[in-house]
């Protein structure tokens, strides 16, 4: 069975779950306070950033740091659980299929549900810079062009956290664990983009990435920048080898 | 003198009606049998009696109490073990059964004294969600016999069990009234088993109670309307069948 | 139902040990800032309990209150798992007790972690600073109020989670609800008062007045937690 067909029976399978809901609902939240304070992006002088960037940048940085990360482990969650529910996997490690792909196949599903989260980001960003722009009289939309670039490299950037995601949810039987885990590992990322070794954990990177683009786009800041090296070969290598990992181990309990 | 009656109990989803107007009578001190083919009603009128799903019309009483004014006072007097065996799956059988215990206030003795009348002292400290269907089905039997309640309730309670281990529950459901001094209510959908254990016969299909009585009763009742006696199980089938007949004719 | 069997029924789900992990991670955040930022906040005017409240407190609330969503999660989804919560309802037991019980070993948890973040502050001030006794008692009123400020969280948490049979979606909400106090606007009295939002606030340089309001607020919410899980369960009944 093909990569492709396996990854649209993993869509099945989280059929009805209203992951949407939660990932939306999330969406929402973000962007409500963004329109109801709007007039303070235009206070901005000090940081030397125009306010339609500041609008844009403000609500991105929000999401990365705590939302984003926190929603994809709910996800890695309800992925894996779907599954040890009623020994769904006993039923699926006893099929004809390569165990590497099916392995595969519910990563790249949670990708999905990653960039499904940041595509809704950007629809709310554009439905609440529309309702900006017309309580401030000043135009807040940004090119698509732009936004769209944004948001993909956030969602590059998050491929090697949701990668140890996974494979701390498969390496881990007891479900608690890796959540309090991913969690923990979560809320000291706003610590760790200050130190020089962010590159080295990846629970980090987007909000790292997005507060980058914070410092390039305010004048009067600066922040680290992101270099390419050792960033992205640390990055690749981080991914490689908990995809790897998880592919080893996956399904190992129930085969025992 | 029953120690369980309802009165036109009736359970209704939507158009769907599990139960309808059903009135049974289980005499006090007796295994009475509940047999229906699948989906007839009977884990549904088990549900409603544990106050896990509400009768949409009628009434029952169990030993005098009535739902819900006196469910917990119900509940004190019966064990039960429903559908699927419902446990821990990271605790050990043992461990499990101690929580039974210490909710319920017993003493010390009662969880072993369950595991041995199931037959699990053995694997009492493997994990529960390790146990085999047969071991669960044990667990979840131990956990309803454990203090030996005047009243049980069981659900199919030897699904998922090899012939050994059939007989030796079915032995032992038997002989409970004398040991305990306590009522079974079971259900199954096999009349050959029903017949192994039962004083008295209910049988419902599609919510519809058929007959209920003894079974010399039961056999009589069908010679008389013409169905097949010499073998219980045919007598079942011949009167399901009959019934299935007269309801799609009303329809 | 007592809390002693729900501490037994967590066992070998690692709820302990995610405890004491995280209530060590959350402890260690004044320590590592302490020794990293040391010049930051040695030798500052303000009180020692002031400044190291007021440079971590937010991160260490914010782990906190994820354990205690990850906990209460994990307390029913062992009930819920393998359909041990059948078998509870049919216990000769209110319903409302386990819920109780449940509530009971969190905030038993919640006061552990509160001792351990203490018990880290007041390092940081020993080893850090010159203290007085006076700030010793600030610091003592200080997780007093902490605890309180945590039970809405202890019973809200505990009240989705009752309510969803399948973990992720009270983990789903649960995180909502956390992410949602933190885009609350801190200067918004009202705002402040959002249930998952109260574990946020510290003691210091905080009015009498203030204070009084968000113990009374965190109280009037638990309670509500409790109405509502009581109603939950009524209509569950009566729904099923």
């Amino acid at each position: 069975m093909s990569l492709k067909s396996l990854i649209g029976i993993e869509y099945t399978k989280i059929r009805r779950s209203k992951i949407g809901v939660i990932l939306l609902l999330a969406t929402c939240i973000l962007w409500i306070p963004s329109i109801v304070n709007a007039d303070l992006n235009f206070t901005m002088q000090a940081e030397g950033i125009t306010p339609e960037n500041n609008f844009f940048i403000q609500g991105f940085m929000a999401m990365s740091w705590f939302m984003f990360p926190a929603t994809m482990l709910v996800s890695t969650v309800l992925i894996n659980q779907t599954e040890r529910k009623n020994s769904g996997m006993l039923k699926m490690l006893s099929m004809p299929i390569s165990i590497w792909r099916l392995c595969l196949a519910k990563y790249v599903v949670l990708l999905t549900l990653a960039a499904l989260q940041i595509m809704m980001s950007v629809g709310m960003y554009y439905i609440s810079a529309a309702i900006a722009s017309q309580t401030q009289e000043y135009n807040l939309l940004l090119s698509p062009l732009f936004v769209c670039k944004e948001a993909a490299l956030i969602w590059l950037s998050a491929i090697p956290m949701l990668a140890i995601f996974w494979l701390l949810t498969i390496c881990i039987q007891t479900p608690i664990v890796p959540i309090g885990l991913g969690f923990a590992s979560i809320v000291p990322s706003v610590l760790i983009i200050n130190t020089k070794f962010w590159f080295a954990y990846p629970m980090a990177y987007p909000f790292f990435f997005i507060t980058s683009e914070y410092g390039k786009l305010a004048k009067n800041l600066t922040t680290t920048q992101a270099e390419p090296i050792p960033w992205i070969p640390t990055a690749i290598f981080i991914t490689l080898v908990c995809v790897l990992l998880s592919c080893i181990r996956f399904g190992k309990y129930e085969r025992r | 003198m029953n120690i369980i009656e309802t009165k036109n109990l009736t359970k209704s989803y939507g158009n769907f009606t599990a139960v309808s107007g059903v009135n049974l009578h289980i005499p006090r001190g007796t295994v009475y049998g509940f047999l229906g083919p699948n989906g007839a009603g009977k884990s549904t009128t088990m549900k409603m009696f544990l106050g896990l799903t509400k009768p949409t019309e009628g009434t029952f009483s169990i030993d005098n109490k009535r739902y819900p004014e006196d469910r917990v006072e119900i509940l004190k007097e019966v064990g039960s073990f429903i559908e699927a065996p419902a446990f821990y799956g990271n605790l050990s059988g043992e461990e499990n059964l101690e929580i039974i215990r210490k909710i319920l206030g017993l003493p010390k003795a009662s969880v072993k004294e369950a595991l041995e009348l199931v037959g699990l002292t053995e694997h009492r400290k493997r994990l529960a969600k390790k146990y085999s269907l047969g071991m669960k089905q044990r667990l979840g039997l131990a956990s309803a016999l454990i203090g030996r309640p005047p009243i049980l309730i069981l659900d199919e309670p030897t699904n998922g069990l090899d012939p050994v281990g059939i007989h030796e529950i079915r032995t032992l459901i038997r002989s409970l009234p004398q040991k305990f001094n306590c009522t079974v209510f079971v259900s199954s959908h096999l009349l050959s088993e029903i017949e192994l254990m039962a004083d008295n016969i209910g049988i419902l299909n599609h919510g519809h109670l058929i007959f209920e009585g003894t079974l010399p009763m039961l056999k009589r009742n069908a010679s008389l309307q013409g169905f097949p006696t010499e073998n219980l199980e045919e007598t079942f089938l011949a009167m399901i069948d009959e019934d299935n007949r007269q309801r799609s004719g009303k329809r | 139902m007592s809390i002693a069997l729900e501490w037994k029924k967590t066992k070998r789900t690692g709820f302990f040990l995610t405890f004491v992990a995280g209530g060590l991670l959350a402890g260690a955040v004044p320590i590592l800032n302490m020794m990293v930022r040391e010049k930051c906040y040695v030798g500052r005017k303000e009180p020692a309990v002031d400044i190291i409240l007021n440079a971590n407190w937010q991160l260490m609330a914010m782990l906190t209150i994820l354990l205690l969503l990850v906990g209460a999660c994990m307390l029913y989804h062992t009930e819920y798992a393998d359909n041990a919560i059948q078998r509870m309802r049919t216990m000769p037991k209110r319903e409302c007790g386990l819920f109780y019980s449940k509530c009971g070993l969190l905030l038993f948890m919640s006061i552990f972690l509160v001792f351990l973040q203490a018990l880290a502050i007041y390092f940081c001030m020993v080893h850090w600073f010159a203290y007085t006794a006076e700030q010793i008692s600030v610091l003592i009123y200080n997780f007093s109020y902490t605890f309180i400020l945590l039970l809405p969280s202890v019973f809200g948490f505990l009240l989705i989670a009752s309510v969803c049979n399948n973990m992720w979606i009270p983990l789903g909400i649960g995180v909502v609800c956390i992410f949602t106090a933190t885009m609350l606007p801190t200067n918004n009295r009202w705002l402040s008062l959002f249930p998952f939002a109260l574990p946020f606030q510290t003691y210091v340089g905080k009015d009498w007045n203030t204070i009084r309001m968000d113990l009374l607020a965190a109280v009037v919410e638990s309670m509500l937690a409790c109405i509502a899980e009581g109603i939950i369960l009524k209509g569950r009944r009566a729904l099923a």
